[in-house]
């Protein structure tokens, strides 16, 4: 394309010298502008006004050109009538959505051409005969029809021939340097005088060889003679290196044992199920990459098939294995057991079941063992309270209740002989007749019905109702407490001085705890709403303090000054039980997730000590009254006795020693496994009851 | 106030570079890296705290300590890569444009690169490189026995097979090999040089299988290391001998198969005239070169004979009193060290006592254990075997040699055998066949596996169990250490009073041979080979019975009253020691009923185990675990032995057993 260009413009150089020579020639003669302008319509490249060319003398005394001014009419440009579109190479989807095509040199827009639709279209196509020769023209969006040369050039196209019919191929070659000297040069430059002179730098170059060759640094023709291959590298005074912590000597490869012999004893051979196992591993899992076989004589041992793998394998570790210094703990495991004092100094405790209370139909889920430690009273799921004599296991008194008996307990005090029963939600008190002596059992009747005199006000009545029960109810019943909620009551609890009492009805919202004043049938709701869902409270030993555990924290008030004084934060995930130490500063808590916490109230809120050792829920945990016992029971069926000693000295930590595992006693129903426990309150003895319908008695 | 402590700038994230950042620091091509890796013996590292060192990611990378990636980048065998790659270019240009002569050249100038230098970086000391022997040498005697390919060249095959056939030299000539194993993978070999002890693994002479799935780039490149290492080893090894080395290769031997015997080994003159040189030197200037180099060997061996002398005292006192009789002949030392032992023998258990407690030794005791290694190491030295044709010579040959016995071979095995079969000085011959055509009467006939088995036990066994065609004892292997709590594999060979006593055959060779043949035929002719066994394991009984007797005698003798005499069989019986069948059934009640002591012991574990914290109760379940693992395996391989020895004693004719027990 240039070059062609470049052509037109030496053409058009030729022609404007051709110009000058026809001006030159009719210089002088200036009325000969007509036949100038004449000869110059002919000439097609030209237009009219540039053949208006004026020439006059120079400065210089040669003619120079004047130019005519050029006239802006319509005519005066070369330019088509069609704007030109200067939009450029770009795609002219671009221009889809707009009413223009593009601009022309001036910035204008052009405007779309009005476009027939598609039957216009059809119809043109066949009105016009020339129709097959059109293209459409993207920038301008019209039709151009194609001229007959372009028509040729697409013919050929279309044969594979060259486009051009003018271009010949196989022109004759022109030689413009050819291999025979001609006579004179093209060009006429004298051969320069570096052609006909040593180089310099070769010179230097030759002259450090021959320096070097001088003074023998390069010796020649000399065959080299081969330096020994080996030689001494290591002397007698080599400094060992330095240990750093960062070189790893790769390990050594395993020595074999006698497995790998080829005759090994018979028990190393494998079995047809180890043989068959060991197939079936994926090789990387194998402890061993080889199978154990036996071969009678050393005759019979074939190659082994793996040999190059194996030592490849080892190259890999060498080159390609993370290598990291790793401290093999060399203890013996026993070290790993802390020292405990031995169980036997730590005498007594229970060790072995003596009696079992064989009776109830239903899982005994509680049960209360009364102050002076000769009864025992059990609360069961068939309905039915029972009284035994502990030391005979001899089922004194049956109560049969329309309800399932969900807690018991006797009243601390001693001079009172009752206990309280919790059936749905209704709390009975009932004195056991024959077992006491006639004044107690008096007296026990006058303290309890006493209450009936005292007058109740408004918002006691809507707690619960005090309720005289007739003697058909039952025998002993002293007071029905009725509650105005229709929850289950799951615990009772008394105070030490056996006057009051507090239930636990966890589903009662703000009625789940109450405490009742037996004496005076007063009902009081301490809390006006519960945090959580209450799972155990008591009463301190000693000081006017009432704990409530919910399921992950232990609340301490002051009844007394009406205050929250501790939260204890347990750990667990739901508390399940909860006991106080008779000194009232340790309390331990069992949860359903296997967890026994011991709490020191003047250490921490949290736990001292926190221990996990049943391998299912802890269902119950008790302190011994007397002795630093404490034990938990829980659903996987054993009891685990512990001592746990508290010392006076504020500044030593309270001593727990696991004891005894008593297994082996209870069995596991339903996944329901030993559901309650209680020591006896001045032996060392402990008696449980779980989901087997039985009670034990373990001394 | 410090300098504020930046993230990333110290430390695990500093210390440690991930692989591909290391190849663009060494701007290197991820082959070139491995290869210099491998020469230059880097590893990979795995951090203590994965998060540190890799950006808090714990994505699996491959991670460098940095250091040894700086160290790299000075390399000069790195520099000589590189010429090598633009070496490679030029002569391709050359070749490409028919430019030969050029080609030639740069051919002839073709950067080399050697590994002295890695090799010295690697072991500074000698000590160091004896200790990575291990690997080198399995490579070396694998490749010396792998077919040359495209990949693998011949030369270097030659060159493995040299280095390792010098190597084995060397081992003969210093008498270092310690101990042998015929395992289903190869033959083990186990010496100890300058107190380090190498192991090493040949394969079976078969033609390898070359597999697909191995990279032999990996291969050659280590073998490339280890060729040149060992070379440097040879070398010091020998010359510490005062021997030539690289030492001469016969070749028409070697085209003949002689193996060990195409090299010739030549005591270098330099020795001979420094040694002339030094007696003359009444005065004693400079210490020659071998005097140095034995002084420096035998401190060392004096370095570690208290480990060596505590091995030997657990051998010695397994096999009981283990007198040798091996140098009858030797009158002076013999007495010497008839001595020594009666004095040990008694003082035998508070002297390991001593050992356990001071860890001190008396020259006595050094003395006696340097006696017996000697003797160990001269174990065949009054033997002379011959190979019959389908025994493995590479391997036989090797090891009597080392141990100081004569060896010839039958001609199929290779050329250079000292004597042919009907030599009258023969006393092994080693054969693999179970019949055998023609007997020399004066020589005993024995299978390869009694050579073995008598370098495992220190000591000549009887040959008795070993004849062709028996079948044979099993072969333990001799790295085990039993430790507290092992399986200890019985021993049917039992090896106490199975010494060979060679002493006698020196002299009564003839008589003794016959003798031993007499009993093998009286053995053959007997009975079937069946009822031959039968006796054999009736007559155990009894003796077993007989010694029972005894022990209670003994044990009345001594004044031990009845019931701990009692106690103290059971725990022997429980110990193992006891094999009998007997043996069995006391075991199995003791296991079946646990004392309420036990019972009780258990049961404190139990309680201590809750007062433990949870790490600790998972490090100690984890040990157990383990513990737990080994004890099954070791049960698992007792009842397979129970229930063989139940086999066998099924096997056992009615007959025979009736008639012992009316008698």
């Amino acid at each position: 394309m240039k070059r062609q260009r470049d052509k037109e413009e030496t053409s058009s150089d030729e022609i404007i010298s051709d110009n000058i020579d026809v001006d030159t020639e009719d210089i002088s003669d200036e009325d000969n502008e007509g036949t100038i302008s004449s000869a110059m319509s002919d000439c097609e490249t030209f237009d009219q006004k540039e053949a208006q060319v004026q020439y006059e003398i120079g400065a210089n005394g040669y003619p120079r050109q004047i130019w005519p001014e050029i006239d802006p009419i319509y005519e005066s440009d070369t330019s088509t009538e069609d704007p030109v579109n200067t939009v450029g190479n770009i795609p002219m989807e671009w221009y889809d959505d707009y009413p223009h095509i593009g601009y022309d040199i001036n910035g204008k827009k052009i405007m779309k051409p009005a476009t027939s639709d598609e039957l216009d279209k059809f119809l043109n196509n066949m009105e016009d005969p020339d129709s097959w020769l059109s293209v459409k023209d993207v920038l301008s969006q019209q039709n151009v029809k194609l001229s007959d040369e372009e028509l040729e050039i697409i013919r050929r196209i279309q044969m594979g021939a060259f486009p051009d019919p003018n271009y010949d191929p196989y022109e004759p070659t022109i030689e413009w340097f050819t291999s025979k000297p001609e006579v004179m040069p093209l060009n006429a430059t004298p051969e320069p005088k570096r052609r006909f002179v040593p180089s310099k730098w070769e010179a230097k170059r030759i002259m450090k060889i021959v320096r070097a060759i001088r003074q023998g640094r390069i010796v020649l023709g000399k065959t080299q003679t081969p330096k020994p291959r080996y030689y001494s590298l290591w002397t007698d005074n080599d400094k060992p290196r330095e240990e750093h912590i960062m070189q790893i000597p790769a390990p050594k490869i395993k020595l074999p044992e006698h497995d790998e012999s080829y005759n090994p004893p018979a028990e190393y051979l494998p079995t047809d199920k180890e043989k068959e196992e060991w197939e079936k591993m994926d090789p990387d899992d194998r402890e061993k990459n080889y199978l154990p076989q036996k071969y009678p004589c050393l005759r019979a041992v074939p190659a082994y098939g793996r040999f190059i793998q194996d030592r490849f394998n080892r190259c890999l570790d060498l080159y390609l294995a993370p290598r990291m210094r790793r401290n093999k703990l060399n203890i013996d495991p026993e070290s790993l057991l802390p020292k405990l004092p031995n169980p036997k100094d730590l005498q007594p405790f229970p060790t072995s079941i003596t009696l079992s209370y064989d009776a109830h139909k239903g899982r005994v889920r509680e049960f209360s063992i009364d102050p002076s430690g000769i009864w025992l009273l059990s609360g069961s799921d068939d309905k039915t309270i029972r009284m035994w004599e502990i030391t005979t296991g001899r089922c004194v008194k049956t109560w049969d209740m329309d309800e399932i008996v969900h807690s018991v307990a006797w009243c601390p005090n001693k001079d009172i002989c009752a206990f309280a029963v919790a059936i749905s939600n209704k709390v009975i008190i009932i004195s056991p007749p024959a077992v006491c002596d006639d004044e107690t059992t008096n007296l026990t009747a006058q303290y309890v019905v006493s209450g009936f005199n005292t007058e109740k006000n408004e918002k006691q009545m809507k707690l619960v109702e005090w309720i005289k029960p007739s003697t058909e109810q039952g025998d002993g019943f002293l007071v029905i407490v009725q509650h105005a909620h229709n929850k289950v009551i799951k615990q009772i609890t008394w105070h030490r001085k056996g006057d009051y009492f507090a239930t636990v009805a966890p589903d009662a919202g703000s009625q789940g705890i109450l405490i009742h004043q037996l004496s005076r049938h007063q009902t009081q709701q301490p809390f006006r709403r519960t945090k959580g869902m209450v799972q155990r409270v008591m009463f301190h030993p000693i000081k006017p303090l009432f704990f409530v555990a919910t399921q992950t924290f232990v609340r301490i008030y002051n009844l007394v000054k009406q205050e929250l004084v501790k939260t204890l934060q347990s750990g667990v995930k739901w508390i399940s039980s909860l006991d106080i130490h008779s000194m009232g500063d340790n309390i331990i808590i069992g949860s359903y997730d296997k967890r026994l916490c011991w709490f020191d109230l003047d250490l921490s809120s949290r736990p001292y000590k926190a221990l996990r050792f049943h391998s299912k829920a802890i269902r119950s945990v008790a302190f011994h009254k007397r002795l630093p016992l404490f034990a938990s029971c829980s659903d996987d069926g054993t009891i685990q006795i512990f001592h746990g000693m508290v010392y006076n000295d504020l500044l030593q930590n309270p001593l727990i020693v696991p004891v005894k595992i008593l297994k082996a006693g209870h069995e596991v129903v339903n996944n329901l496994g030993v559901l309650h426990c209680e020591f006896h309150p001045t032996q060392p003895w402990i008696i449980s009851s779980g989901a087997d319908h039985s009670l034990k008695l373990w001394t | 106030m410090g300098k504020i402590k930046l993230k990333g700038k110290a430390g695990a994230a500093t210390n440690y570079i991930k692989r591909n950042q290391a190849l663009k620091k060494l701007q290197l091509s991820l082959a070139d890296f491995r290869r210099i890796c491998i020469l230059k013996g880097i590893y990979p590292r795995e951090p203590k705290n994965k998060k540190k060192a890799n950006k808090g990611s714990t994505a699996p990378t491959t991670l460098y300590y940095t250091k040894d990636i700086q160290y790299l980048a000075h390399e000069p065998v790195l520099k000589k890569f590189r010429e090598h790659k633009s070496f490679v270019k030029k002569l391709n240009r050359a070749l490409g444009k028919q430019q030969l002569s050029i080609a030639k050249s740069l051919e002839k100038n073709k950067p080399v690169y050697t590994l002295d230098h890695i090799i010295k970086e690697r072991y500074p000391t000698f000590t160091d490189a004896l200790r990575d022997l291990d690997d080198a040498l399995c490579m070396l005697f694998l490749f010396a026995t792998l077919p040359s390919t495209d990949k693998i060249k011949s030369e270097t095959v030659a060159n493995c097979q040299r280095l390792s056939l010098e190597f084995q030299h060397y081992v003969i000539r210093s008498h270092s090999l310690r101990k042998v194993f015929l395992s289903i993978k190869g033959i083990y070999y186990q010496i100890e040089i300058k107190g380090q002890t190498i192991t090493w693994l040949v394969p079976y002479q078969f033609s390898q299988q070359v597999p697909d799935d191995v990279d032999f780039r990996v291969m050659l490149t280590f073998l490339e290391f280890y060729q040149t290492f060992v070379g440097f080893v040879n070398f010091k090894l020998y010359t510490d001998m005062n021997l030539v080395y690289p030492p001469k290769l016969d070749i028409s031997k070697d085209d003949g198969a002689a193996g060990l015997n195409a090299i010739i080994i030549e005591v270098t003159n330099f020795s001979l005239a420094t040694s002339q040189v030094n007696d003359k030197q009444l005065a004693g200037g400079a210490l020659s070169l071998e005097k140095s180099a034995q002084k420096i060997n035998s401190e060392e061996r004096l370095k570690t004979l208290p480990k060596k002398l505590a091995e030997i005292k657990n051998k010695d006192e397994r096999a009981a009193s283990e007198i040798t009789p091996d140098s009858v002949d030797n009158a002076e030392t013999e007495e010497a060290l008839m001595d020594d032992f009666m004095d040990q023998t008694p003082v035998l258990p508070t002297s390991q006592e001593q050992d356990v407690l001071m860890q001190t030794f008396t020259y006595r005791d050094i003395h006696s254990a340097s006696v017996a290694l000697s003797e160990f190491e001269n174990l065949f030295s009054k033997c002379i075997f011959y190979l019959s044709r389908e025994v493995p010579r590479y391997s036989l040959e090797f090891i009597i040699r080392a141990f100081g016995g004569q060896v010839g071979w039958d001609a199929t095995l290779g050329v250079g055998s000292p004597f042919t079969e009907s030599d009258e000085r023969i006393t092994h011959h080693i054969i693999d066949r179970p019949i055998i055509k023609n007997q020399f009467l004066a020589r005993v006939y024995v299978q390869p596996q009694w050579v073995y088995d008598c370098i495992n036990a220190r000591k000549l066994l009887k040959t008795k169990q070993y004849r062709p065609g028996h079948e044979l004892p099993p072969h333990m292997s001799p790295f085990v250490e039993h430790k507290e709590g092992d399986y200890e594999p019985e021993m049917e060979n039992d090896f106490e009073g199975m010494v060979e006593e060679t002493s006698a055959r020196s002299k009564e060779q003839h008589n003794q041979a016959e003798n031993d043949d007499k009993d093998n035929d009286a053995d053959v002719n007997e009975d079937a080979p069946v009822l031959d066994h039968d006796s054999d394991y009736v007559e155990n009984e009894a003796d077993n019975e007989d010694m029972v007797y005894q022990m209670e005698l003994e044990a009345e003798v001594a004044g031990t009253p009845f019931a701990k005499y009692k106690e103290n069989k059971a725990k022997q019986i429980s110990d193992g020691k006891f094999h009998n069948n007997s043996s069995s059934k006391p075991r199995a009640e003791s296991g079946k009923k646990r004392t309420s002591k036990e019972i009780e012991e258990q049961e404190i574990k139990e309680l201590a185990k809750i007062m433990m914290t949870k790490k600790q109760k998972r490090l100690y379940s984890k040990m157990q675990y383990g513990k737990k693992k080994q004890e099954e395996k070791v049960l698992n391989l007792k009842r397979k032995r129970e229930e063989i020895n139940q086999q066998k004693k099924n096997a056992v004719p009615i007959s025979v057993k009736d008639g012992k027990k009316r008698k």
